[in-house]
């Protein structure tokens, strides 16, 4: 069953390379055009990426809205509650 | 009606004086949520030896469900989620509690003047997270949720609850404003 091994320290790698990710949650409180007008001048997008992100939060109930280092994504984080957002961070969960 | 302008590079806002009492109630209490008193410290909190005392050994969870909308968990896993705001709820905290102070202070001109007339040159920025921030915690205490508007309107006009509504649904329109003239 060496494959299946190869399989599984393959997996653990990918596991440990994996970035950190920021994911923006729905609620029913912040203002559609707000949550656009945060994701553009907190992260820089331009205005139709930062819709598009904002129609997935809305739709689809979250949306990972940056990724990189963990502290990278603390600091986000930080900046998404101090404006209101319902943010947290995780691993990447897409191998 | 109360509305936001643009006026050359600055922004102003226009309140009755009702508008006015409305919104300095709301965020005096909203300060005292996030444990501030009516006292104001004489030193800025990035100075290092501002936090030397005021940073307790352990921050937890808040009880109160406005709080923790405010301030939320920002990992499920409980023990990183305990680290991240002993870390960083004290600035969180503090960068919403600057925002009220300062609408705090813009709004108590008009209110000692008992008239309503105009905030020139306020930080749109500082507005916007602000009032957000009130919009939040109304929200959680009204329970709102996607239908609510529809109820809002279903409520008898002698209904306890149709003015806090009102209340809450005019301030998402004051902030609809600011982001329309941003």
């Amino acid at each position: 069953m060496v494959d299946t091994l190869t399989d599984t320290q393959l997996s653990i790698d990918q596991f440990l390379d994996r970035p950190w990710v920021t994911i923006v949650w729905d609620d029913p409180v912040n203002l559609m055009s707000y949550v656009t007008h945060v994701f553009m001048t907190l992260f820089g997008y331009s205005k139709e990426r930062a819709h598009e992100l904002m129609l997935q939060v809305h739709n689809e109930g979250r949306a990972v809205v940056s990724s990189g280092t963990r502290e990278e994504m603390e600091r986000d984080v930080q900046r998404l509650h101090e404006s209101g957002l319902w943010a947290t961070l995780q691993r990447d969960d897409k191998i | 009606m109360s509305n936001f302008e643009k006026i050359g590079a600055g922004y102003s806002l226009n309140l009755t004086l009702d508008e006015a009492h409305i919104l300095i109630n709301l965020v005096e209490q909203l300060l005292e949520l996030l444990g501030e008193g009516d006292f104001f410290h004489h030193y800025d909190s990035s100075d290092p030896l501002a936090q030397l005392l005021a940073m307790p050994s352990e921050i937890v969870t808040p009880d109160d469900p406005v709080l923790l909308r405010l301030l939320p968990n920002a990992y499920a896993d409980p023990e990183a989620a305990s680290d991240f705001r002993r870390y960083t709820e004290p600035q969180i905290r503090s960068s919403k509690q600057r925002n009220l102070r300062l609408m705090r202070e813009e709004l108590t001109i008009l209110v000692d003047e008992n008239q309503g007339g105009v905030i020139e040159e306020l930080d749109a920025k500082i507005w916007l997270k602000g009032l957000n921030d009130l919009r939040i915690a109304l929200s959680v205490r009204l329970e709102i949720d996607e239908t609510s508007f529809e109820k809002f309107e279903l409520l008898s006009e002698d209904d306890q609850q149709k003015p806090v509504f009102a209340v809450y649904f005019w301030l998402g329109w004051l902030q609809t404003n600011l982001l329309d003239v941003l």
